[in-house]
């Protein structure tokens, strides 16, 4: 998945169309944000100047997908599984004592089988990237709505940890048609709910190391970048922005001359 | 056999080896999981046949699909809206109020499913039928209207344009009251100025197409027009590694147009006008206009009065206006010229951030921009849209006999809730009996909640028809349902700034809650009831059959409603017709100098009359695009701060209330602590004011309050406080209702000068910390 920020108008399409799409419920309180739950949930970032110089961005940030691994560009062994186990591996997956999350090495996807799970949240502690969130209560659907919910994916109960899942039930999907109709899931079969909804077109979907897909292409871009690569985790997740601020706030690993340096040699990778 | 020690142990073993060679073992397990786990509280939807259908949402002109799925046990219901990649201007977009309807539609809580009475003196309602309820909205307009006393009915609606609202508007009149009422949007505004300058009433702005776009203080990104509209046009003017468009947004808060535009030209509040014609004078100055202007009727002074030029040159001086607006001169005028080089340059106007309709000098100033630019019916530039090919729903009807109580004092009226709902509690000319609210929940959205809230307590007889249990229906007497958009029919038409004309048609997908029916049907049923005059000005049998009548030139009706939309082909590029009395662009207005000198003489008259219309500048100003200082500039020393809502398709759009998901994903910086709304501030002045960040505080304006968190954001003009839109419901159940504060219960809403038409952008308030 590609986001580009530059587009990104932080309405939060995505977000709510990636709740309809999975069922994600609504508490009584939903300020208190470390208990909501929201799978995409668009952050705002500025740039910390005074008026009139200030500037917002806005990061919609879904699972990152960890691969886990050596960091890299994309044109060095940035997808292989690197051989050093110690290095390799997706945060939240290598401590699940349930198997209930894994990497899936066919699609890139990190899934998380909510029935498995047995709420220890060690997971949640590990990833990164807030993407994680446990059930801490129940959901209290309103007389009615229940109505409204989606029949592909099964509304989870208290005690358990969910998080984005790529919109796996769309792939199944696309694969069973895939399979009836004796094609290939081809690039539009399958998009996320929230790839669908943005209005400004801000996000992109696809596969990475598929060259005929257009995140692969965008993923060269030198305005392109992640979520604190510095940590190695090898997120599937990119951004795109011009605005070097923005970059710079993405890892704030990146010293300011480090950043110069990297935008001065084609930008930073 | 005997069963010996041997037999036993053998049939033992046999057992256990059997039982692990089954699937027993793995299966039990498995059930074991899932049963641990299916708590009946948790629910389970059910499967079944999936199906879309097209239709558009009639609040946000976005096209929509419906996910439907036909179930064996819960019958057809709807799962999910998504973007319709065939609409021409949405495109597969979707905002969060799209995404979120279902929301709305299944709700038992908030929803209303029978007609309901309420005793106003318990406020217990009761369920009574439909012909019940008919009977009694019925007899009380059949008893005021054979009194004579029809007037003192009003209607209020949403938009005129639909064809519920014409059926309303054709309703009352056919009783006899003269007294039907739209929310103010910006459409209107630019009706006005595009009637006055081009003699068309449709102008849009070409946005896909332009490559510089200047915006006047108008909210782009957070709500203009069909947002998904504005979004797709946005997303082409990106690009990398350069974009394709440079984006310039004038306005005193780093929102997010002004964070996503290449230059935010931070400007004073209200002065927006005030730079879009220092901007005229500039490329006039600089020489960088189109000369096509100068034929223009009063671009040189007319009939011994000031003409556009004349007017630039002697009161709009650049680096007066720049300091006045508070931006950098050689950076406004660096800004000017690229604007003027641009191929296809724009320059926009519309709703305030706060959502007003804008102001009406503003729109002809940045109309005149636009002239100057010479971008008038040209690719990327200002165009007229098409009028939709819709037929009228019958003849006309005789005027009622007496005055509306709104706008009977201008030159030309635009119907509006606020100024009905002013005229009615003061009284002048005469109060209301009856009130009927289709639809809007005008004592939530205002404009200012309070006075409206007041006619609604003060009224004898409120019916509200609305499909949720709304602040409007909680304050009714009578409470009818009506349909959400998914359940039943209506249409939508153009928004506004639309390039082309769009029709949006919507049908029933689901079935309706229990008794709910559209509105449209409610008003043929009581047209019915009523019989006579009424019932033979609206002779349909329900509301998709005059849907038919009215779009019959757009094709087979049935086919468009599948479609779900009409839209013009492409922008009508060329010269632009200008219907006017001179037959050219006017940048003196001689229709409004027409409609204002009818009723008074020349000379000193004239000049009197445009004063008292509110146009300070006298009429020496009145008839060409001007800049006149807003009115909360002038609220006094009690009111030293300005207040503007920070807009966001979070909270709000349109008259449709915020969803559950939509509360879910707003920021600590709008909504805190469970149930505070977080205004904000800019640090210096908040310093000034002895405040900190998380204070509580008191923002009051002189026609009302609100009490929130505050918030520091260096982004916020220095002297203002902004406050999000939207929040504060006291309905629509435990997700949404009792969070935060309604915006619109503290603004003060004065009138535009000359169009009379309501405004609200800036209010002037005072900002305490309390105790909280």
């Amino acid at each position: 998945m590609v986001i580009d920020v530059d587009k990104c108008t932080g309405c939060g399409a995505c977000s709510v169309a990636c709740m309809s799409e999975n069922n994600v419920g609504v508490l009584e309180d939903e300020t208190e944000k470390i208990r909501s739950i929201t799978w995409l949930r668009v952050y705002q970032i500025d740039n910390g100047k005074a008026f009139p110089e200030t500037e917002v961005a806005f990061f919609p940030r879904p699972c990152m997908h960890c691969q886990g691994g050596a960091s890299g560009s994309p044109g060095q062994a940035f997808f292989q599984e690197d051989t050093d186990p110690q290095e390799a591996h997706t945060p939240c997956v290598s401590v699940c004592p349930a198997i209930a999350t894994d990497y899936d090495d066919a699609t890139g996807i990190v899934s998380q089988i909510t029935s498995r799970c047995i709420g220890c949240r060690y997971c949640v502690a590990a990833c990164p990237y807030h993407a994680r969130y446990f059930n801490w209560y129940d959901v209290p659907w309103p007389q009615g709505t229940p109505r409204g919910l989606s029949p592909f994916v099964s509304p989870r109960m208290r005690g358990v940890v969910e998080k984005c899942t790529f919109c796996y039930p769309r792939l199944q999907r696309a694969k069973n048609k895939a399979f009836l109709g004796g094609g290939k899931v081809g690039e539009m079969d399958y998009q996320t709910a929230c790839t669908e909804a943005c209005p400004s077109g801000a996000i992109t979907f696809g596969q990475l190391q598929n060259p005929a897909h257009k995140v692969h292409k965008l993923i060269q871009s030198e305005f392109a970048f992640r979520l604190l690569e510095k940590m190695g985790t090898n997120p599937k997740v990119y951004y795109m922005s011009k605005r070097k601020w923005v970059r710079m706030m993405a890892d704030n690993h990146l010293s300011q001359a480090k950043a110069t340096q990297a935008a001065a040699s084609g930008g930073h990778k | 056999m005997d069963w010996d020690r041997r037999t036993f142990v053998k049939f033992a073993v046999g057992a256990v080896l059997g039982v692990h060679a089954s699937p027993l073992i793995p299966k039990f397990m498995d059930d074991t999981a899932i049963w641990t786990q299916n708590w009946n509280w948790v629910p389970v939807p059910e499967d079944g046949a999936v199906a879309y259908a097209k239709t558009v949402n009639p609040h946000t002109g976005t096209g929509a699909m419906a996910k439907l799925i036909d179930g064996r046990v819960e019958g057809l219901r709807a799962i999910r809206v998504e973007g319709n990649p065939d609409h021409p201007l949405s495109r597969g977009g979707v905002v969060p109020a799209d995404a979120s309807a279902l929301q709305l539609l299944y709700n038992n809580e908030t929803r209303v499913a029978k007609p309901l009475l309420r005793n106003r003196a318990t406020g217990v309602m009761t369920q009574i039928t439909w012909p019940q309820a008919l009977d009694l909205v019925g007899g009380n307009l059949a008893e005021l209207a054979q009194k004579g006393q029809a007037h003192q009915a009003a209607a209020l609606g949403t938009d005129p344009s639909s064809t519920t609202g014409q059926m309303l508007m054709r309703l009352m009149q056919a009783l006899g009251s003269p007294n039907v009422a739209f929310t103010p949007t910006p459409r209107e505004t630019m009706a006005l100025a595009g009637l006055f300058m081009t003699g068309q009433p449709f102008l849009g702005f070409d946005l896909a197409n332009a490559n510089f776009i200047v915006s006047f203080g108008t909210p782009l990104l957070e709500g203009f027009g069909a947002p998904v509209a504005v979004r797709k046009a946005f997303a082409g003017w990106r690009g990398y590694p350069k974009n394709q468009a440079y984006l310039v947004q004038i306005e005193p808060r780093a929102s997010v147009t002004a964070s996503q535009a290449d230059q935010w030209i931070a400007c004073k509040p209200g002065s927006e006008g005030a730079v879009a014609l220092a901007m005229c004078r500039i490329m006039i100055e600089e020489g960088v206009y189109d000369r096509a202007v100068e034929s223009a009727y009063g671009w040189n002074d007319v009939d011994g009065m000031m003409g556009f030029k004349s007017y630039l040159m002697k009161s709009i001086d650049r680096a007066k206006v720049a300091s006045l607006a508070g931006v950098s001169l050689p950076k406004l005028v660096k800004m000017t010229l690229a604007f003027a080089k641009a191929d296809r340059a724009v320059a926009v106007c519309g709703p305030g951030n706060s959502g007003d309709p804008g102001r009406l000098y503003d729109f002809m100033s940045v109309l005149a921009l636009n002239a100057l630019k010479g971008n008038l019916g040209k690719p990327g530039g200002v165009v007229a849209q098409q009028p939709l090919p819709l037929k009228s729903l019958g003849g006309a009807l005789p005027e009622p006999k007496q005055p509306p109580l709104a706008g009977s004092d201008r030159p030309f009226s635009v119907n509006n809730v606020h100024d009905l709902a002013e005229a009615a509690l003061a009284g002048k000319p005469y109060g209301l009996k009856t009130l009927i609210l289709c639809g809007g929940n005008f004592v939530f959205n205002g404009p200012q909640a309070n006075l409206m809230h007041d006619l609604a307590r003060k009224t004898p007889f409120v019916v509200a028809i609305t499909p949720y249990m709304d602040e409007s229906a909680a304050m009714a007497d009578l409470v009818l349902p009506s349909t959400h958009w998914l359940e039943g029919w209506g249409d939508s038409t153009t928004s506004f700034g639309s390039p082309v004309a769009c029709y949006g048609l919507h049908r029933p997908l689901v079935k309706a809650v229990a008794e709910a029916k559209d509105a449209g049907d409610t008003l043929l049923a009581l047209a019915q009831r009523l019989g006579g005059p009424a019932a033979a000005a609206l002779p349909y049998k329900n509301l998709a059959e005059a849907l038919a009548k009215r779009s019959q030139a757009m094709g087979d009706f049935k086919k468009l409603a599948e479609t779900s939309y009409w839209a013009q082909k492409r922008p009508a590029y060329g010269q632009m017709r200008f219907n006017t009395p001179s037959g050219r662009l006017e940048l003196f207005s001689r229709t409004l100098r027409q409609l204002v000198s009818k009723g008074a003489g020349g000379g000193q008259d004239l000049d009197k009359a445009v004063r008292a219309l509110g146009v300070k500048g006298g009429a020496q100003a009145a008839f060409l695009p001007h800049w006149e200082e807003p009115a909360a500039y002038a609220e006094g020393a009690a009111y030293p701060l300005i207040m503007q809502a920070a807009p966001s398709l979070r909270t709000t759009w349109g008259d449709e209330a915020i969803t559950p998901y939509m509360v879910k994903i707003l920021p600590d910086t709008v909504l805190a602590n469970a149930d505070k709304l977080v205004v904000e501030m800019n640090p210096a002045t908040a310093r000034d004011l002895h405040l900190y960040a998380g204070d509580m505080v008191l923002v009051e304006s002189s026609a009302g309050s609100l009490t929130a968190k505050l918030t520091l954001y260096a982004g916020a003009a220095p002297g203002m406080v902004f406050v999000p839109l939207g929040l504060g419901h006291q309905a629509f159940g435990f997700q949404v209702a009792k969070k935060g504060m309604n915006f619109n219960r503290a603004v003060k809403v004065t009138s535009d000068p000359m169009s009379g038409m309501p405004i609200w952008e800036l209010t002037g308030v005072s900002v305490k910390k309390v105790r909280g």
